[in-house]
């Protein structure tokens, strides 16, 4: 027995061991065992587990390091910020830039000065050199984030003066400047002064990093799991002093897990901001933990992404080839069960093409509102109106007998927070549709013009609200005769990009939020960028579809002043109005994000009545939240 | 057979408590075929309703009655565990018998297999099984992979009784007699080996569902087919503990311990039934 | 002596045939999926747009090794094979270019910490507790532990490491429920460090104790009851031998050699438990990267986190097995 219990007293020594000398080779990080609670901020960072964690060359992408860590939000800058609400002082931030790009009259030339006593962490100073080399560097490299962009538009870049830069265009472009505009991200400025000494930056893995924001890198976890920054002490010298002092000492974002830790989590006051949860998760921590709230402090709770979960198409597979059957398929969904399934009722819908938040209903879904309730349909030799602009209504009716006063009654507020209106299902109308385009019906099951079934595999992602969406859209296509079959993939979207899928539940288009402008988006849905069938399609045109009368708006946009808001809105219109007569994707609704703030050691945070920032703290744009903080304390 | 189930059930307080727990777990699963509500569908009834007399077992967020849902689900999961239990016995009722009749290099080929795939993590390499068949790897196919995965504990088992028949006299009569080697083994050797057949068919039974819940929760099967383990991928997914819809997580746990518990109580009580000594020892020590 | 030696050999020998059939195994099984996804993970890749030529060319390599269609079957099988013998499985695809080997090198040791510690604990306490409780089949305590045992015993994994997350990270807070360590808190060999890892660590660790106990226990019950039945017990007892002695060196150690056989063939189910564990409660080990692996849509991973696992086990048995002779005298006297 002695024997025995020394051997396995060795194996497991042995094992000690191995633990130890595996996180030997992590970074040095000063030891300090307890962080000033009051003087720290937790945050979620939804990217789960870092594999590859002391990465930090952001110029290098998909080597395993993180990206919403806290690296872009609180160490990266660029010119400038869009925020897709309102902004601290108006949407458009200028950072390091000191005021709007400035374009020559035929936008092939784009002028930008640069603020002064600006300084890197490690304390030289920022000036124009740095951006020349960021811009020459990612040109000559391919391979790096930007690598692609800046090569095929800039003819040269040259800094004027310490803190003036002149792009030269090969082409007209009059969107240029938003490669340097951050949503979510944008083209990060390098330190030059630390990549020139690096002999193959694609190999650098730039740590510790060095940034022009107002935090510095403290620690990380050896395993991914969180990484702790601190303030710098010259954060003064830093663009975004101009906007105030960052409050929190000591920044973590960490991976929550799933939803259930997550909330647990935050009502042990471990956690201060929740990326993401469920709709149910989200009605549970508001009565559970009385110091969380999420952006509207009732139903239905969440924030509006500028993002569109929509109906995907795979317009390379012939099932989809026929208008009629797109519109056929976009008939048989009841939006009602939709928003049930998916929010829980707190969807916002939007029948057309373009998400319903920031300033895009005002911009779009109201004056489109007669148009589209106008549009008319033939099937079956009869001309009908699809639309029901008061479906809406009717889905806020139907919660209230949960939510009670929590939901709106005055019509405006139902509308901005339920939607416009949507498609009303109809199936007699669904059928004829599919008649007229030479599908057959036995039963009640649908075969395609081939003689085959008309089945139809919808992807979407193994969890979340669009899986849910997804699950009941097949559910209403098969109670409708269509043979649909959710498949759970947890790479859809990996598989989105190379095509591999029939109907993805997803979303292609996404735009600025705060800015009427569509490029954001539409500008890779030209067909000069279409792939083959099997290829790589670049974002965003997953649905690989194609039209003249889009190119033609496409063009048009690119030659059009990015400030030009009439102008802007008109193209937007005429994009809506050819989504509504082709409907190669389905739009259904917001995304909306769940995000939710804990009010236990920090106030101040953006909310619907103080829409100063987007909440959503993996977006770049979230650091000017932290100006705005009051420790509670 | 019918008087020993008999005695079983008079004198085994365990054997007794088994067949109750299991028992009910399967007429619970059978009400299923009775069920009008078809289990794919979502949003049929209000959600999140507390068990009630409408709903004895509430309804989940999907907006499930989950009386008739976790009947679906128990009655697919006892059909997969079966079909698995049946097609692992065939492996290992052939490779056990085979090995320790014909003994020899037969024996030690059989036995150098057998312990290669007892030593197999199974888990990870069903994971792989997953990961490249997705949407190919069904109920069925998964219940064969597992069967074949799932053989060599029980083989040596039969190997070792076997074995001892061997060299027993009415298999030399047999022998001497012409009796073919197939014959005896099925004929002769097969009923001895019944009861360790039955009390193994219990342990496999609850490897396999244990593990078929392990595979769903993960949501690395078809998750449209509700089971035990579907039902816990979408409780999770919907979080349904933390939000309070407990009655979504608790019921099929409940009932799932219930039936792995029955199912354990009649394996060993059967086991007891078949090695008498320690039977006796408790009858003295009563 | 010699004996042993023999026996060690053909162990050692049994260890390779695991691990070449599993391995093998693998690679074939990799193989069901009708899509080659060499063009498509390159594809996937290069969406990234960061790579350089040589991380490519490497993962091409190993995904040409295993999918490639230029080469009969037989020959991908030696080349993946040559380069698994030389510890490469070429460069993940999850944490691009990373290889692969360096994530698992990364994971493993928290789940063989964790499979030895929890397997050494169950076996011990299991036993232990199975032999008084098969020896004194009067004691109450012992009786209740045996039900509880029973009920815990046949529960999957899932099931009781999901409990336990509930009961003691939401009901009553009072245990840290994912990860290996705190934030904050510096690897090394510091004491904070190390009470980190083993707070961190009890409820895994727990969920998995206790699913194994149970088998030990009734195994170990059974066993001794049946040996107290044998003559040299009752002549010990009437030759008036101490009880405490004899439950030690006669029975418990008796039964306790058939149970170290038993504990090698266990090895490979109470992996697959760690691996389930280790994701409920996010534990950076081999289980959570495999899961990882699996939604990251990465082959080459994939195969080497299961290969190196059909390795681990093989190799913990081999280490039981080696010193299962050791204990028992019939060898020893040799």
């Amino acid at each position: 027995m002695a024997k025995l219990k020394a051997c396995l007293l060795a194996i497991s020594l042995v094992v000690a061991c191995q633990i130890a000398l595996a996180q030997d080779e992590e970074p040095e990080a000063p030891p300090l065992q307890e962080l000033p609670r009051e003087q720290t901020l937790i945050l979620q960072n939804p990217e789960g587990t870092i594999r590859n964690p002391g990465w930090f060359n952001l110029w290098v992408s998909g080597a395993g390091g993180g990206l919403s860590t806290g690296l872009q939000q609180l160490m990266m800058d660029t010119f400038w910020y869009i925020d897709p609400n309102q902004g601290i002082d108006g949407p458009n931030y200028n950072s390091l830039a000191t005021g709007p790009a400035e374009y020559n009259d035929d936008y092939t030339e784009m002028t930008v000065r640069l603020r002064e006593g600006v300084y890197w962490s490690d304390g030289v100073e920022f000036t124009a050199d740095d951006v020349v080399y960021t811009v020459e560097t990612q040109m000559n490299t391919p391979g790096m984030g930007w690598s692609g962009a800046f090569s095929q538009q800039v003819e040269r870049v040259e800094a004027l003066d310490d803190y003036t830069v002149r792009f030269t265009l090969n082409a007209p472009n009059s969107r240029f400047h938003s490669i340097f505009s951050v949503r979510w991200n944008g083209a990060w400025i390098m330190p030059k002064h630390i990549f020139e000494e690096v002999d193959n930056v694609l190999e650098y893995d730039f740590n510790p990093p060095v940034g022009l924001g107002p935090y510095t890198l403290h620690s990380f976890d050896p395993n991914g799991d969180w990484y702790i920054w601190e303030k710098r002490e010259d954060w003064d010298r830093t663009a975004m002093a101009e906007f105030g002092e960052p409050a929190p000492q000591y920044v973590i974002y960490r991976n929550g897990g799933p939803t259930d830790r997550r909330l647990i989590e935050m009502r042990n006051g471990n956690l201060d901001v929740v990326h993401d949860l469920t709709p149910e998760g989200m009605f549970a921590i508001v009565q559970q933990d009385p110091t969380a709230r999420g952006w509207f402090s009732g139903f239905p709770y969440a924030h509006p992404d500028p993002t569109l979960p929509m109906v995907i198409f795979n317009h390379q597979n012939e099932k989809f080839q026929d208008r009629r059957v797109r519109w056929a398929l976009t008939l048989m969904l009841d939006a009602r069960a939709l928003s049930m399934a998916s929010y829980r009722g707190a969807a916002t819908l939007t029948a057309i093409a373009i998400p319903p938040t920031g300033t895009h209903p005002d911009d779009y879904h109201i004056p489109m509102q007669e148009w589209v309730s106008n549009f008319t349909l033939e099937a079956g030799g009869q001309a009908f109106q699809p639309y029901n602009p008061d479906l809406t209504l009717q889905i806020a009716d139907m919660v209230r007998g949960q939510f009670g006063d929590q939901v709106p009654t005055d019509e405006d507020e139902i509308r901005r927070a339920f939607g416009y209106g949507w498609w009303e299902q109809n199936l007699e109308a669904a059928a004829a549709l599919l008649e007229e385009a030479g599908f057959t019906r036995r039963g009640n099951d649908w075969y395609m013009p081939n003689g085959e079934r008309f089945s139809i595999r919808v992807m979407i992602p193994p969890d979340g609200v669009i899986n849910r969406l997804g699950t009941m859209i097949a559910q209403n296509w098969s109670q409708a005769g269509v043979a649909a079959q959710v498949e759970a993939a947890p790479d859809s979207w990996d598989r989105q990009s190379v095509g591999d899928f029939e109907v993805n539940i997803a979303w292609s288009i996404e735009t600025w939020g705060g800015h009427p402008d569509l490029s954001f988006f539409l500008d890779s849905w030209h067909s000069q960028y279409l792939a083959e069938p099997g290829e790589l399609q670049p974002a965003r045109n997953w649905q690989r579809w194609s039209h003249p009368e889009l190119d033609r708006i496409i063009e048009e946009v690119r030659r059009t002043d990015f400030y030009d808001l009439e102008a802007n809105i008109e193209l937007g219109k005429q994009f809506i109005q050819l989504m509504v007569e082709e409907m190669p994707v389905i739009p259904i609704m917001s995304y909306n994000v769940f995000s939710v703030v804990s009010e236990r050691y920090w106030t101040g945070y953006p909310t619907a009545e103080n829409p100063y920032a987007n909440p959503v703290n993996n977006w770049a744009n979230s650091r000017y939240i932290l100006t705005q903080l009051e420790s509670t304390q | 057979m019918f008087s020993v189930f008999k005695d079983l059930l008079r004198y085994n307080t365990e054997f007794a408590i088994g067949v109750v727990l299991v028992g009910v777990v399967v007429v619970y699963a059978g009400l299923s075929f009775f069920s009008s509500v078809d289990p794919t569908l979502m949003y049929t009834v209000m959600p999140d309703m507390a068990p009630s007399a409408e709903h004895w077992f509430g309804t989940n967020s999907r907006g499930q009655d989950m009386f008739w849902q976790l009947s679906f689900a128990f009655r697919n999961t006892l059909v997969f565990g079966l079909l698995v239990v049946v097609l692992s016995r065939i492996i290992s009722i052939t490779v056990g018998l085979v090995s320790g009749y014909l003994g020899g290099a037969t024996d030690r080929a059989l036995m150098f297999v057998n312990d290669i795939f007892v030593a197999l993590p199974i888990f990870p390499i069903l994971v792989l099984f997953y990961f490249t068949m997705r949407s190919d790897l069904n109920t069925v196919n998964l219940a064969f992979l597992m069967a074949c995965l799932g053989w060599p504990f029980d083989a040596r088992l039969i190997r070792s009784v076997a074995l001892g028949l061997r060299h027993r006299e009415f298999t030399r009569h047999a022998v001497f007699s012409g009796m073919s080697a197939r014959k005896i083994m099925f004929e002769e050797h097969l009923p001895y080996v019944m009861p360790i057949i039955f009390s193994t068919a219990m342990a496999n039974l609850i490897w396999a569902i244990g593990l078929e819940v392990t595979l769903a929760v993960l949501g690395f099967t078809n998750i449209n087919i509700p089971t035990v383990g579907t039902t816990i991928y979408w409780a999770n997914n919907h979080s349904a503990l933390v939000v309070g819809v407990w009655w979504w997580v608790v019921i099929p746990v409940v009932l799932i311990v219930m039936l792995f518990i029955g199912l354990f109580l009649l394996a060993v009580s059967i086991n007891e039934y078949i090695d008498p000594r320690s039977r006796l020892r408790r009858m003295e020590r009563a | 002596m010699r004996a042993y030696l023999w026996f060690v050999a053909k162990r050692a020998l049994q260890l390779l045939a695991i691990v070449f059939v599993g391995i093998s195994a693998s690679f074939f099984i990799s193989h069901l999926s009708p899509i080659n996804p060499v063009e498509q993970t390159l594809g996937r890749i290069t969406t990234r747009s960061n790579i350089s030529p040589e991380a490519i060319a490497s993962l091409r390599a190993a995904l040409t090794d295993m999918y490639g269609v230029d080469e009969p079957l037989w020959n991908r099988f030696v080349n993946f094979w040559v380069r698994f013998v030389q510890g490469d499985m070429g460069p993940s695809l999850i944490a691009f270019p990373t290889p692969a080997m360096t994530l698992i090198q990364r994971a493993l040791p928290w789940t063989v910490g964790l499979l030895s510690v929890t397997v050494v604990i169950t076996w011990l306490v299991g036993n232990l507790l199975g032999g008084l409780a098969g020896y004194y089949q009067n004691n109450r305590l012992l009786k209740a532990f045996g039900v509880l045992a029973m009920g815990v015993q046949p529960i999957p994994y899932y099931i009781v490491a999901f409990i336990l997350l509930i009961v003691f990270g939401f009901v009553w807070p009072v245990l840290p429920i994912s990860g290996g360590f705190a934030m904050n808190v510096r690897p090394g060999w510091t004491p904070e460090f190390v009470a980190s890892v083993i707070r961190h660590a009890i409820l895994p660790a727990t969920s998995i104790v206790l699913v194994g106990m149970g088998l030990w226990f009734l195994g170990m019950r059974a066993l001794v009851s049946n040996i107290i039945t044998e003559d040299y017990v009752t002549y010990a007892e009437l030759a008036g031998v101490k009880r405490s002695r004899i439950v030690g060196s006669y029975v418990i150690r008796n039964a306790m050699i058939p149970q170290l056989t038993a504990l090698a063939m266990t090895l490979g189910g109470v992996f697959s438990g760690t691996v389930i564990t280790e994701q409920v409660f996010s534990y950076p080990g081999l289980g959570t990267l495999l899961v990882d692996a699996v939604n990251g849509g990465d082959y080459g991973l994939v195969v080497a986190v299961t290969s190196v696992a059909i390795i681990a086990v093989a190799v913990a048995i081999f280490v039981v097995d080696l010193i299962y002779p050791i204990l028992d005298p019939r060898i020893r006297v040799e």
